[in-house]
């Protein structure tokens, strides 16, 4: 029977999310995957700003804080330099699909071989709810008090469909975290991701599907049902891009 | 003794080629030198300038407004610096492309540079025409050590270049002692 | 050791490499193209990484990144693209970090001219990024020095565990001159294995690098760097004094223009006017000591020659100066080059009594 453990990837510390919030399964489904590969001490936590910034001092291994967006330039940095280190990005909405657009396509285009991990919850979380380039058309936000209106703020933004159509990914789905199965699910993306980045095969990204009980204004469980209801017609789970298996 | 020159004409006359080829020459004698590109900020077909200064002892300087001699390939280069030569100077023309000389009070050495080049079979070799004709009126520089500067910077290309660049040289060296006397 | 003609961007670009430059992440901007073309073929025959960013955003964190693992990075750029690094220079700072930045100056503000120009001290020495840091700023004025500083330029940014900043204008980035070049360095990571990011697998204890700390710990860093940068006032300023001693008037130029005003000065030293000049090499820290101890009795006026309109050192020097004489100025700007007959003829008016 096995035991239900902290991973030791992570301090036995509170992780400073919120109750309820995803993020905190997210950071730890790959601290499970990083032990379960016994890369605690070969590992690379590449940590943005926004809430996952929150890792920075929960993650035992090495980790190294990046500015607004630009993990993936700062992972493309470690990596060239140290190849055999496992590297992964975790970056959130507003981090990696505004300010960092120009960082994670760039980097997926090149083809850099790290991990992204992606933490989509339609909101700003850190900042306290303001709109994010994911926020679902008429969610209302600290800067769409009537919800967000296409007319004038565009379209949520589909990130594992764009970086899918780039010719150098090897990997790259989405998994929502609001369900057993969805969970399950994600934990063998990542470690798929990461094996694939361990054997040299190139840009993996890994899109989890989150929610934000605080800024959504929502019970944890209602956040869960919102997403099925809301968030997952729009942004479908499931793998975009397989390299490897289309061979 | 320093002494500072400007190659001038538009982009493609191989302007810094002779330049850079100058100085060299000069370092390789065992005289200090620098060399300065000016661009415009076209990649083909602007204007292009370059100062390459030579001297006995360390360049302390770099960017005279006057220079003792202007080396104009093309009219439009020769009517925009003509007046930066001091009085007295040496003033190379591509007599192909320059016909008007304006100033009096400085030696024009000229030589039909493009024509020479053609009459050789490749217009590419007119720049080693005008070094030639450089250093045949100011002796500058020995053409030995021009030619062995040469060869260093057309190893990697066929023989037949180095001999069309050193058949240039002579001629601009026998025409620009011509023209000096 | 060896000689060679070489081109300045060139030549600051294979200092790097020797010593024990690594990685370079870059964006093309005119006028220092050359060190990323050279680098992008040099760096993989030494077992270096090079890489072409998308932005100088990016290629100022790329090298925030490398330089996390220990490894000796360079990013180089022009003004506009310096002001895009600000905020990866400012975490370099904050996650002190070792890295070496070099600007080669055009004309300014905004995207200006392409053509060269002093126009970034201010940048340089006051305001590399937000937060309040400094970096040691060093300006070359000859081929050979900027070479020399390149070379040593790690050894500071390790030191002091921060970024160094290589301040040149556009005449020295493409200028030819002869250099002889250093011996490649030994690479070792012993100085960097106590902070770094895993470049031992399996090391026991973990490194965080962080730009971001509780208030004390900000609070703390901050008086240490206080500290530091007074450190460097004491033992790391690079100054050039020339004919001082019976000087009555002083010029402070520093990189080209200081070469150009060294011309003037020799002329005029032969026409009998007592001219000296004071060249920064270290821009910050900056030579308050050599402006501060001048013989007041005898200096009659300082010249403050830069290729900018207005002036930018002005000010450092002012506040050493305090009043005890004139301080003038003279400079060209825009992209347009100082020239040996312009200054020596904005000294001579100067010197008598025109200006």
């Amino acid at each position: 029977m096995p035991s239900y453990k902290r991973p030791s990837a992570l301090l036995p510390m509170a992780t400073g999310y919120c109750p309820g919030c995803l993020h905190a399964l997210g950071t730890r489904l790959v601290a499970d995957v990083v032990d379960e590969l016994n890369q605690q001490k070969n590992a690379i936590n590449v940590i943005s700003v926004g809430c996952s910034a929150l890792n920075l001092y929960s993650w035992s291994g090495d980790d190294i804080g990046a500015a607004h967006g630009r993990a993936p330039a700062v992972a493309t940095g470690i990596k060239r330099c140290l190849p055999d280190r496992l590297v992964f990005t975790y970056q959130g909405d507003g981090d990696l699909a505004a300010i960092g657009l120009a960082e994670i396509m760039s980097a997926a285009n090149r083809g850099e071989n790290f991990t992204v991990i992606f933490a989509n919850n339609q909101t700003y979380g850190m900042t306290g709810g303001q709109m994010a380039p994911t926020t679902l058309i008429g969610q209302k936000s600290t800067t769409t008090p009537c919800g967000r209106d296409p007319q004038t703020t565009g379209y949520p933004l589909k990130m594992c469909e764009l970086i899918s159509v780039l010719e150098a990914p090897v990997f790259v789905a989405r998994y929502a975290l609001n369900s057993p199965k969805g969970v399950a699910d994600a934990k063998k993306g990542i470690k798929k991701a990461f094996e694939l980045q361990l054997a040299g095969k190139g840009f993996t990204f890994i899109e989890l599907l989150t929610n934000c009980p605080t800024n959504w204004g929502m019970s944890p469980l209602d956040t869960l049902e919102h997403m099925n209801t809301n968030s997952i017609p729009y942004f479908v789970p499931g793998v975009y891009k397989d390299k490897e298996a289309e061979k | 003794m320093k002494q500072s020159f400007v190659f001038s004409g538009s982009g493609g006359q191989g302007i810094m080629s002779a330049g850079i080829t100058l100085a060299h020459t000069a370092i390789d004698m065992g005289k200090h030198s620098t060399f300065l590109p000016e661009y415009g900020p076209e990649q083909r077909g602007g204007s292009a300038k370059c100062t390459v200064i030579i001297s006995d002892c360390d360049i302390v300087s770099p960017l005279p407004k006057k220079c003792d001699t202007l080396i104009a390939m093309n009219e439009q280069a020769y009517n925009k610096f003509i007046d930066d030569v001091k009085e007295g100077g040496t003033v190379v023309v591509n007599s192909s492309r320059v016909t008007d000389i304006e100033r009096q009070d400085v030696k024009t050495i000229s030589v039909p540079v493009d024509d020479v080049a053609l009459e050789l079979g490749n217009e590419k070799v007119a720049n080693t025409v005008i070094i030639g004709a450089l250093i045949g009126a100011t002796g500058i520089v020995s053409k030995d050590a021009v030619i062995a500067s040469l060869e260093d910077k057309f190893k990697a290309k066929s023989p037949k270049i180095m001999e069309l660049n050193i058949a240039a040289l002579e001629k601009g060296i026998a025409l620009g002692k011509g023209a000096a006397e | 050791m060896e000689k060679r003609f070489m081109k300045g961007c060139e030549a600051i670009a294979e200092a790097a490499v020797r010593g024990g430059c690594r990685f370079f992440a870059g964006y093309p901007i005119t006028p220092q193209n050359e060190i990323p073309e050279y680098l992008s073929k040099r760096l993989p025959e030494v077992g270096g990484a090079f890489v072409q960013g998308e932005s100088e955003v990016a290629s100022i964190n790329m090298v925030y990144g490398a330089a996390a693992t220990g490894t000796r990075a360079l990013t180089s750029s022009s003004g506009p693209g310096i002001s895009l690094k600000a905020e990866g220079i400012s975490y370099l700072a904050s996650s002190q970090l070792p890295a070496v930045i070099v600007n080669i100056s055009r004309g300014g503000p905004g995207l200006g001219s392409i053509q060269p120009a002093q126009s970034d001290y201010l940048q340089a020495t006051k305001a590399l990024g937000h937060g309040g840091f400094r970096a040691m700023v060093f300006a070359p004025a000859t081929l050979q020095e900027a070479v020399d500083l390149t070379y040593d330029a790690w050894e500071y940014a390790e030191r002091d565990k921060g970024p160094v900043l290589i301040l040149m204008d556009g005449c020295l980035g493409a200028i030819m001159e002869e250099v002889e070049l250093p011996e490649m360095k030994e690479i070792s990571y012993a100085n960097t294995e106590d902070w770094c990011l895993a470049r031992v697998n399996g090391r026991e204890e973990s490194h965080m690098i962080t730009p971001i700390l509780p208030e004390l710990g900000l609070e703390m860093l901050n008086r240490f760097k206080g500290m530091t940068y007074k450190m460097w006032e004491m033992t790391d300023v690079k100054v050039e004094e020339y004919m001082l001693e019976d000087a009555e008037y002083v010029v402070v130029a520093y990189g080209i223009a200081a070469r150009v005003a060294k011309e003037a000065i020799n002329t005029l030293r032969e026409q009998g006017h007592k001219i000296g000049m004071i060249r920064p090499i270290t821009l910050y820290p900056f030579p308050k000591a050599s402006l501060d101890n001048l013989d007041y009795d005898k200096v009659k006026g300082i010249i403050d020659i830069e290729m900018t309109i207005p002036a930018q050192m002005r000010d450092d020097i002012e506040l050493q100066v305090k009043g005890r004489c004139p301080v003038h100025e003279y400079g060209r700007s825009g992209g347009i080059l100082l020239d040996d007959e312009g200054v020596l003829e904005a000294i001579e008016n100067i010197v008598k009594g025109e200006a």
